[in-house]
C-alpha cells in the first residue's frame, strides 16, 4: 500500500515527468505514430491473404484481423517498454549513480515516465486506431465482461513486459553492449507475443512454444481478451498466467538487480 | 569526545578488467578465450574521520580517490574490508543512510536537464521527505550562501558550468546531509567561482556542521578548507594528518630564499645546499630539514653586509604532494 509519503513522491515525480515531457511534446508524439506502422503493415498483408484465400484466414474474417490488429495497437502501446535502451545509457552517462544515491529505487522514476508518455500519447493513438477500425471495418466480439477482463489483462500485460523490460536492462550491470541481448529479447517477443498474426494461427509447434513463454501474456493474451476472441472462462485463466509470469518476472527481477548492483563498477559515474 | 562518523578499516576494491593484446592474433584468441586481470583500485584503507570535520583526500588521477568516495557513499561494493559511515555500512544503502550523506561530483549532473532546478529541488523534498517549513529554511540559507535567486527558474541546460555547480550543490544539501562526500567541486569553474565555491563549503560547514571529505587536484581547495588531509598513491594511504605536518612529515628540506646587495656572495650559497633558482640579487635554496639552522647561520654570518632579507619556509604545499606522487619521499 503506498503511504502518504509515498503519494506526494509519486504527485512530485509526476509533475516533473510532465515537464520533461513537455519539453519534448513534438518528438513525443512522432515516436508513439511510428508504433502503428508495424501493425498497419500487418494488417494490410493478413488481409490481402485472406483476399486471396475466399475472403477468411483459418477461423478469422477479414473483420476479424482487422479488429484484431486495432487491439493491437491498443495492447502493443500500452505494453510499450524501452528501459533497456535508456538504463545502457543511463549508466554509460553516470546518471544512475544519483539516482542510486536517493532513499527512491531508480525503478520508480521509470514506471512515471512508463504510465505519462503512454496517458499523453493515447490521445493520438486512439483517434488513429479508431481511423483504421473504420477504414478496415474492424469486427469485435466484445462484451461488457470482456473489457472488464481485458482492462486487467492489459494492465498486467503492460506490467510484465515493463518488469522484465528492466530484466534485461539490468544486463547493463555486466556489459555496456546490452543492444545484443535486448535484440534477441524483441525478435523472440516480435515472433510469440502476437506481432505477426494472431497466436491461434501459429503452426501447433509455435503455438505451444508461445504460450509457454512469456510474451504472448504481454501482448497476444490481452488482445484476445479485449477482441473477444475467447470465452472469459478461458479469458480468466490466461489471466491467472498473466499473474504468474508477473511474479516470476518480479522475483527475477529482484535476483538480478541485487546481483546487478554488486556488480556494478559505477562506469563514469 | 566527537562522533566518529566515518570508520574505514582495511578497505579494499580491486577491479576485474579483460586484458586483451594488441593484434588481429591477439583479438581471434580473446573471442574463445578472455583474460583479465586485477587491478587494485584501494588497498587496505583504514581512518576514522569525526563529526564536523574537513578532510583533504589528495592523490593523482587514478590513485583510488573516487572509488573510495564511490564506496563511502554506497555505490560500490568492496573487494575487502569495512567502512562504517554515520552508523551504517554503506552498500547495504539503507534509507537512513542515504538521508544521511550526499555525493558531489564535479563533473556530473543529479539535476533533469530539461526543467528548471526549483522543480528539481521539489521532488528531492518529497523523496527525502522534508517537511515544508525545514525546505524553505535550508533552501533560503543555500540561496542565501550560493546566491541562487535568479538561477532557480532557469532550466538546467541554460545554466553555465559554474551556475550549474551551484545549484548541483543546492540539490545535494537540500536534505542537509550530515556528511558530504565531494569530489573535484571546482572543477573547470574559473576562479572566482573556485572561490565562492570554497567559501560556501567553509560557511556551510561552520553552519550545519556537516562532515566533509573532499577531493581536489587544486591545492586551493585543500589549502583554504582541510586542517587535515588523507594522502592515497597507487591505492594505498600514504599520509593522514594535519596539513600544517605535511612537508615536515614528507620533504625532508626547506627553503632558504636569501636577498643580496647587488647579488654579491651568490656563489657561495652554491655550497649550503641545492640552488633552486636564481634571479637577478634573489637566491632560493633548498637546505637538508637538519641542517636548516646551521646553513640559515652561517649565511647571515658570512653574507653579513651584502645580506639584506632572508626567509625559512617548508616547501609549497604542492610541491610537497608532487614529490610524494612523483614517488620521491
Amino acid at each position: 500500500m503506498l503511504g502518504q509519503g509515498s503519494i506526494r513522491v509519486y504527485r512530485a515525480l509526476i509533475t516533473q515527468g510532465f515537464q520533461v515531457l513537455s519539453a519534448y511534446r513534438v518528438s513525443l508524439f512522432l515516436y508513439a505514430l511510428f508504433s502503428f506502422i508495424r501493425p498497419i503493415i500487418f494488417l494490410a498483408a493478413w488481409v490481402a491473404v485472406a483476399e486471396s484465400q475466399g475472403g477468411r484466414l483459418g477461423a478469422f474474417s477479414k473483420a476479424d484481423i482487422g479488429g484484431y490488429f486495432v487491439i493491437t495497437i491498443l495492447v502493443t502501446h500500452l505494453s510499450a517498454a524501452w528501459d533497456f535502451f535508456e538504463f545502457e545509457f543511463e549508466i554509460r552517462r553516470g546518471s544512475l549513480s544519483p539516482k542510486l544515491l536517493r532513499p527512491l529505487h531508480p525503478i520508480n522514476y521509470a514506471i512515471v515516465q512508463n504510465v505519462l508518455w503512454k496517458l499523453i500519447t493515447s490521445l493520438a493513438v486512439v483517434p488513429v486506431a479508431i481511423a483504421i477500425a473504420i477504414t478496415f471495418e474492424a469486427r469485435f466480439a466484445t462484451t461488457p465482461g470482456h473489457v472488464a477482463l481485458g482492462a486487467v489483462s492489459a494492465v498486467l500485460g503492460a506490467s510484465i513486459a515493463f518488469v522484465f523490460g528492466w530484466v534485461f536492462a539490468s544486463v547493463a550491470f555486466w556489459t555496456t553492449r546490452v543492444h545484443a541481448v535486448v535484440t534477441l529479447y524483441q525478435r523472440a517477443a516480435f515472433i510469440f507475443a502476437g506481432q505477426i498474426a494472431p497466436l491461434t494461427l501459429l503452426p501447433g509447434p509455435l503455438f505451444a512454444v508461445a504460450m509457454a513463454l512469456p510474451f504472448a501474456y504481454m501482448l497476444g493474451v490481452p488482445t484476445e481478451i479485449l477482441r473477444g476472441g475467447v470465452d472469459l472462462g478461458t479469458g480468466a485463466l490466461m489471466v491467472v498466467g498473466q499473474v504468474v509470469w508477473l511474479a516470476v518476472g518480479i522475483a527475477l527481477y529482484r535476483v538480478v538487480w541485487a546481483a546487478g548492483l554488486r556488480q556494478y563498477s559505477a562506469v563514469g559515474a | 569526545m566527537p562522533d566518529v562518523v566515518i570508520d574505514v578499516r582495511g578497505l579494499t576494491k580491486v577491479y576485474r578488467v579483460h586484458e586483451r593484446q594488441e593484434g588481429l592474433g591477439a583479438t581471434l584468441r580473446s573471442v574463445l578465450r578472455r583474460t583479465f586481470k586485477e587491478v587494485p583500485a584501494v588497498t587496505d584503507a583504514t581512518f576514522r574521520i569525526d563529526a564536523g570535520e574537513v578532510v583533504g583526500f589528495l592523490g593523482p588521477n587514478g590513485a583510488g580517490k573516487t572509488t573510495t568516495l564511490k564506496m563511502l557513499s554506497g555505490l560500490l561494493y568492496p573487494t575487502a574490508g569495512e567502512a562504517r559511515v554515520v552508523g551504517h555500512v554503506p552498500w547495504r544503502r539503507e534509507g537512513d543512510f542515504l538521508r544521511a550523506i550526499t555525493l558531489l561530483m564535479g563533473n556530473r549532473t543529479q539535476l533533469v536537464w530539461d526543467i528548471a532546478a526549483a522543480d528539481s529541488l521539489r521532488v528531492l523534498q518529497e523523496i527525502y521527505g522534508i517537511p515544508e517549513e525545514r525546505y524553505r529554511a535550508t533552501l533560503g540559507e543555500l540561496t542565501e550562501l550560493l546566491d541562487l535567486g535568479p538561477l532557480l527558474h532557469k532550466p538546467v541546460r541554460n545554466l553555465s558550468l559554474g551556475e550549474r555547480m551551484k545549484v548541483e550543490f543546492a540539490a545535494g544539501l537540500i536534505h542537509s546531509p550530515r556528511v558530504a562526500f565531494l569530489d573535484e567541486p571546482t572543477l573547470g569553474l574559473d576562479v572566482s567561482m573556485q572561490s565562492r565555491i570554497r567559501r560556501f563549503v567553509a560557511e556551510h560547514n561552520r553552519r550545519a556542521g556537516t562532515t566533509i571529505l573532499l577531493t581536489s587536484h587544486y591545492m586551493d581547495d585543500v589549502v583554504a578548507l582541510c586542517k587535515r588531509v588523507i594522502v592515497i598513491h597507487r591505492g594505498r594511504l600514504l599520509y593522514d594528518g594535519e596539513l600544517g605536518e605535511l612537508a615536515q612529515r614528507m620533504a625532508p628540506y626547506k627553503v632558504i630564499t636569501v636577498a643580496l646587495r647587488d647579488g654579491a656572495g651568490s656563489a657561495f650559497l652554491d655550497d649550503l645546499g641545492t640552488v633552486v633558482s636564481r634571479e637577478e640579487a634573489r637566491v632560493t635554496l633548498r637546505v637538508p630539514r637538519e641542517h636548516t639552522a646551521e646553513r640559515t647561520a652561517r649565511i647571515v654570518r658570512e653574507l653579513e653586509g651584502d645580506l639584506v632579507d632572508i626567509s625559512v619556509e617548508d616547501p609549497p604545499i604542492e610541491e610537497v604532494i608532487d614529490r610524494v606522487f612523483q614517488g620521491a619521499v
